[in-house]
């Protein structure tokens, strides 16, 4: 099963993000950031598993996505994804 | 007891407040300082509570409502991010110290506009005809001390139409007045959450239209390896663990004024105060009030022959809290000529009856009698 991480400028970011995609029908999980995708230290990032292009667009359209995307395979570790 | 002094602090709060402090006791950790429950539920909650009050004040984005200790700490932000050294300041005359106090140890040059009670004509024609030098206006939306409604939607359009940043007090009107920020323009609006919004003491609210200066500095559980605050809202202001029980306790308060609505808490609170002051008015005391629409159901009086400390204290005695003297607000008093004085101020609060004001009232007029 294939695992995307949305990068958070903060929790308040990863909070409000979550409560627009959940009006969506997107479920997503807050979860601290790994501290390898962190440049900055600790962060929060958004876990799902399913309707990541979904999620991304409306992130997207309303100014909301602001950090990078990651994805992990039960076989691979996290890699960079553009969408 | 009969809690005459909701101004101050409502003593009387709904029961939903206290659950919710209480589970946020047992039930809550530090906010975006782990992703255990503990710590995701108690951000859960500071959050809701943001939504919450961006709902009820009209705040198009939660990340603008900024929790603070009280309403002071949030003028203290605003202010220390809005005035320079020297800054020609336009105060109203009936601002609180937690105004007057940070702006003169800023060296601010204060202007008083509007030292007219209940004059609201005279009070927008002073404003105006300072507003072109000024830096910032800084004005309470409601006076602390006489329930004064200052004219503030007029003021924010006088500030934007010449530029000027404009900050409001809330103290007194949030949870009583419906309160429109997007309408209101102002750059910074400030208030207490212990009071009309029935949260706990220890909370308040800074909601943000600009860029503000952190007055703490510390950890926010976010982007740690910088030795800067981050830029972005609201952890820019929020060093330092949450009060996260407080912030629980009020966003069960903002939902009860939510739900019962402004209005009728409104409503309320005059019919109270208009049975006090139906109950007073041939006794020897004079009351501070307005006939016109300008008044919140704040009441201020000076009994004659008798000190307000001591109408406070004996009251107190018969288990009537009332509040006495200069309120923290010497200019209010000032402007209403009551500085040498002080009053004894009454406030009502939605939890109070009309047969508790009428008893209050009677032993009001026992000590008046009995002087």
């Amino acid at each position: 099963m294939t695992q995307y991480l949305i990068m958070c400028t903060s929790l308040t970011n990863a909070q409000r993000s979550q409560k627009l995609l959940e009006k969506a029908g997107i479920n997503t999980s807050i979860v601290k950031a790994p501290q390898g995708l962190n440049t900055l230290g600790c962060g929060y990032s958004l876990s799902l598993y399913s309707g990541i292009s979904e999620a991304v667009s409306l992130l997207r359209n309303n100014n909301m996505l602001k950090g990078k995307i990651f994805m992990r395979t039960p076989n691979t570790d996290y890699k960079e994804v553009n969408l | 007891m009969i809690y005459l002094d909701s101004a101050a602090t409502t003593l009387l709060k709904p029961a939903t407040v206290e659950h919710a402090v209480i589970r946020a006791m047992r039930m809550y950790a530090s906010p975006g300082r782990g992703g255990h429950m503990p710590s995701l539920g108690a951000a859960s909650v500071v959050y809701d509570c943001r939504e919450a009050a961006a709902k009820l004040f009209h705040v198009e984005s939660p990340e603008n409502i900024v929790f603070t200790f009280n309403a002071t700490h949030a003028l203290n932000i605003a202010i220390n991010s809005l005035v320079h050294h020297g800054a020609r300041v336009l105060v109203s005359g009936f601002e609180h110290n937690s105004v007057t106090r940070p702006l003169n140890a800023l060296n601010a040059d204060i202007v008083r506009c509007g030292t007219f009670l209940y004059d609201t004509k005279r009070t927008l024609d002073d404003f105006k005809a300072n507003i072109r030098d000024a830096d910032l206006v800084v004005c309470t939306h409601v006076s602390n001390v006489f329930g004064y409604i200052l004219p503030v939607y007029e003021i924010g359009q006088m500030c934007r139409e010449n530029n000027v940043p404009f900050i409001v007090d809330a103290s007194q009107s949030a949870g009583i007045l419906e309160l429109d920020v997007g309408k209101l323009g102002a750059d910074f609006v400030c208030m207490p959450g212990h009071k009309g919004l029935m949260g706990p003491q220890g909370t308040g609210i800074l909601i943000c239209s600009s860029k503000a200066r952190p007055l703490l500095y510390g950890g926010t559980g976010s982007d740690s390896i910088s030795q800067q605050m981050p830029e972005y809202l609201p952890e820019r202001l929020e060093a330092g663990t949450h009060n996260v029980c407080g912030i629980a306790g009020l966003k069960a308060g903002i939902e009860y004024v939510a739900q019962n609505g402004c209005d009728s808490i409104f409503r309320h609170e005059m019919k109270l105060m208009n049975i006090m002051i139906q109950r007073l008015m041939y006794e020897k005391v004079k009351l501070f009030y307005s006939e016109h629409k300008n008044q919140c159901p704040v009441l201020s009086c000076v009994f004659d022959g008798i000190d307000c400390e001591e109408m406070a204290y004996r009251l107190g005695q018969m288990d009537i809290c009332v509040r006495s003297g200069l309120h923290c607000a010497p200019y209010a008093h000032e402007s209403a000529g009551t500085l040498n004085t002080g009053t004894v101020r009454m406030s009502f609060s939605p939890f109070l009856t009309e047969d508790q004001v009428l008893s209050a009232a009677d032993n009001i007029k026992q000590i008046i009698n009995n002087a």
